[in-house]
């Protein structure tokens, strides 16, 4: 084979963090569109069957009836059932990912740890919503997920204990939800240990360890104080931001340190992509400029210093209370429901049968000479 | 069969005619200690006293009619097969054999081997049965070839001689080896046994001397024995497996002859994909303050672990994608595939299964 030259740019290319979860603006306010209106009417659906039931039930028999149902019903309210907007719930998914940081915060986790798990709830909710799936519990599992994926260790009896009212049987039972909505891609590209290179090379370059003009000469300090500044915000604003669906690490690095030192890292770009060498380079440069802009302005949109304001407090309550009330009522009792999972009651039996009747048919025709029939 | 021991008497019933010497007509019946010569010049057959009558005073003629060649004594040996022709044929081959020693190993194909081998098969038959002609030719033939590659037969005739050696030697190796184990396993049984009478003995003084419990003394001198035969059969196990692992390479036959391999190429895991980075080189060591300590640490360095690894990683992900703008790229595939079979999945998501695309089908969890 001969050998063939692979970019930085092709490699990055291959990772599910490309293929999968990198989006437009507006292919992502689309998806999140739609996965609003459907969990809307099935919310609605919902409530509608819940509430014949308990017409059916109260008018057969007095309130009798087992842990789950009585539950679910308790659970509905009255009257037509007023659902989250689209922009509401993002602003709800953000606030659980700030108190997924405070949680993870509290348990002690390293950053990349933190980090994962607000994307892999922000992932999540792309294609999932508030409303079907409590993002206050879906938290915990994602947090407790993320130490996994990022390899450190966390007892999940002791992960539980750390967290005020939680179950480990309550961190498990969405976890496999959370997985699948992840799209079994558990990879999670972060732009903490670029900084770090980017950081490195240019302090070689203010050392003049690496030739460079003179320009980026003796500025040390300037470098340490960028790489600080870029930090905070990459440990926050990049996290609760949409940057990541938009922007690659490196870029996001990048934006990060143009707004901690524009004129530094301005130069540092320059030398990268060198001005006077053709005009492809420089189309590039420009483009990529007007990109890291952008991506700076995204990450400046949510400072990493500021607390939320009163206002933003009183606002988040009330959706939560909003919230509270338009919960898909099928879906609140995850740990029974995936108890009933797996333990498969009648219902669910049925299916499993029907299903596995279906496997093996394909199976048996599969083997036919002519192949299995072609379905309908 | 043509072939018969040089010791045994041939059959006379098979031919009346081997039994009477063809020039003095001296019978076997007659003369029970007959014996026929042959001289390779011309095969013809006659008994011990003619060669010894005719031939002692000097080269003389053969006394078969109308053959007429010159014969010494010294040619005359005992033919070995019963039929002359093969005995003659069998000394051409020999002849022509030990000239045309190739190996197949010094052909490149298979096909010209074969060649070779018709090429000097139809010089034997010429030499065998062909017309006068056609033997001077094959003759000449052999002599041209002989004085043409005079070094290369030398070199073949040695290699087999040493072969023949080699295999003389290992089957004298492995002789010795069998009986070499045959007596240790006999001198084996016999300290064994000696053990168990020398345990017995003990064992009477031991009872007639200590006033101690019989049955006591007894069991233990049991076990002592036991104990002591067990030790000697792991012993002679070890040794025995030793044995085994030396003198395997000696016991397998018909080895194809080793050829030394070429040497391999060091594994490419990317298959010769070029990864050199385009926008940075990475240097051989960055001043970072966080990595101060590693550098100097043993404990970091013992593991082998490498700062070059930290180095080029950190610095791919610094660049890795600088250059990808998701914008435009997504842009264009988003009609193709992804955001639709996601939005699929989320029209799906809380109706019971979630359809991923057409390739896979998964339950919703719950």
């Amino acid at each position: 084979m001969a050998p063939s030259s692979v970019s930085e740019d092709e490699r990055y290319r291959t990772s599910t963090q490309y293929r999968l979860w990198s989006f437009t603006p507006a292919s992502l306010l689309e998806l999140r569109t739609t996965t609003n209106r459907s969990a809307a009417n099935r919310v609605r659906d919902a409530v509608r069957r819940v509430r014949e039931a308990r017409a059916a039930s109260s008018g057969n028999t007095s309130e009798a009836d087992g842990g789950n149902e009585s539950r679910a019903v308790s659970a509905v309210p009255e009257g037509e059932v007023d659902c989250l907007s689209v922009e509401e719930e993002l602003k709800l998914v953000t606030h659980f990912c700030r108190q997924t940081l405070q949680l993870g915060d509290h348990l002690q986790v390293p950053t990349d740890v933190k980090a994962t798990a607000v994307q892999y709830i922000k992932r999540f909710y792309i294609t999932n919503s508030c409303m079907t799936y409590d993002p206050k519990t879906l938290l915990k599992t994602a947090l407790f997920f993320a130490t996994k994926t990022e390899n450190h260790y966390f007892r999940l009896t002791k992960f539980a204990e750390a967290i005020t009212a939680t179950k480990p049987e309550e961190i498990l039972a969405s976890e496999f939800l959370l997985t699948q909505g992840l799209r079994f891609t558990f990879d999670v590209r972060h732009p903490f240990r670029a900084l770090e290179g980017a950081v490195m090379e240019l302090q070689a370059m203010a050392n003049g360890h690496i030739p460079v003009g003179d320009k980026l000469r003796g500025m040390d300090r300037r470098v340490k104080e960028a790489h600080g500044k870029a930090r905070e915000y990459l440990k926050t604003s990049a996290l609760l931001t949409d940057v990541y669906f938009h922007y690659t690490p490196s870029q996001i690095m990048m934006a990060s340190l143009l707004i901690a030192d524009r004129q530094l890292i301005s130069l540092y770009l320059s030398s990268k992509l060198p001005p006077g060498s053709g005009s492809a380079n420089a189309a590039i440069s420009a483009k990529l400029m007007e990109a890291l802009d952008r991506c700076a302005a995204m990450l400046q949109s949510m400072e990493p210093g500021k607390e939320q304001s009163s206002e933003e407090k009183k606002e988040l309550s009330a959706l939560a209370k909003k919230l509270r009330k338009c919960r898909n009522p099928e879906k609140i009792d995850l740990v029974s429901l995936q108890r009933a999972k797996r333990e498969g009651d009648g219902e669910d039996e049925k299916v499993v049968k029907k299903r596995k009747l279906e496997r093996e048919r394909s199976a048996k025709e599969g083997e036919d000479v002519f192949g299995p029939t072609i379905p309908k | 069969m043509y072939r018969n021991g040089p010791k045994s008497a041939p059959d006379p019933s098979s031919n009346p005619l081997d039994d009477i010497c063809p020039v003095c007509k001296s019978n076997r019946y007659l003369n029970p200690s007959l014996q026929f010569l042959i001289n390779p010049e011309c095969y013809h057959k006659m008994c011990s006293t003619c060669v010894d009558r005719i031939f002692t005073s000097g080269p003389s003629s053969c006394p078969v009619p109308h053959c007429g060649r010159t014969l010494r004594k010294k040619g005359f040996r005992k033919a070995f097969f019963t039929d002359l022709h093969v005995e003659r044929e069998v000394d051409i081959r020999k002849r022509v054999s030990e000239v045309f020693n190739r190996r197949q190993d010094e052909f490149e194909t298979l096909l010209d081997w074969n060649n070779y081998l018709e090429e000097v098969e139809a010089l034997v038959f010429d030499l065998v049965e062909g017309s006068a002609a056609d033997k001077a030719r094959a003759e000449e033939k052999l002599k041209e070839y002989r004085d043409a590659y005079r070094e290369e037969i030398e070199g073949n005739k040695r290699v087999g001689k040493e072969e023949v050696e080699g295999e003389r030697r290992r089957e004298r190796a492995e002789r010795d080896g069998a009986r070499a184990r045959r007596l240790a396993v006999a001198r084996e049984a016999e300290e064994e046994k000696a053990d168990v009478e020398k345990g017995k003995r003990d064992l009477l003084e031991r009872l007639a001397n200590s006033d101690g419990d019989a049955s006591a003394i007894t069991r233990q001198a049991q076990k002592v024995i036991l104990k002591k035969s067990s030790a000697r059969r792991n012993i002679t196990e070890e040794a025995s497996e030793s044995n085994g692992s030396a003198n395997s390479g000696l016991t397998i036959r018909g080895l194809k002859k080793r050829v030394t391999p070429v040497e391999e190429k060091p594994y490419d895991p990317f298959g010769g994909v070029d990864l050199t980075p385009a926008r940075y080189t990475v240097q051989e060591s960055y001043d970072n303050e966080w990595l101060g300590n590693a550098k100097k640490d043993m404990r970091h360095m013992a593991g082998g672990y490498s700062l070059q690894e930290y180095y080029a990683r950190t610095m791919f992900e610094a660049f890795s994608g600088l250059g990808v703008f998701i914008e435009e790229e997504v842009a264009d595939r988003g009609q193709k595939s992804d955001p639709l079979v996601a939005t699929a999945a989320a029209a799906e998501a809380s109706k019971g299964e979630i359809n991923l695309g057409h390739k896979m089908e998964l339950d919703d969890v719950f």
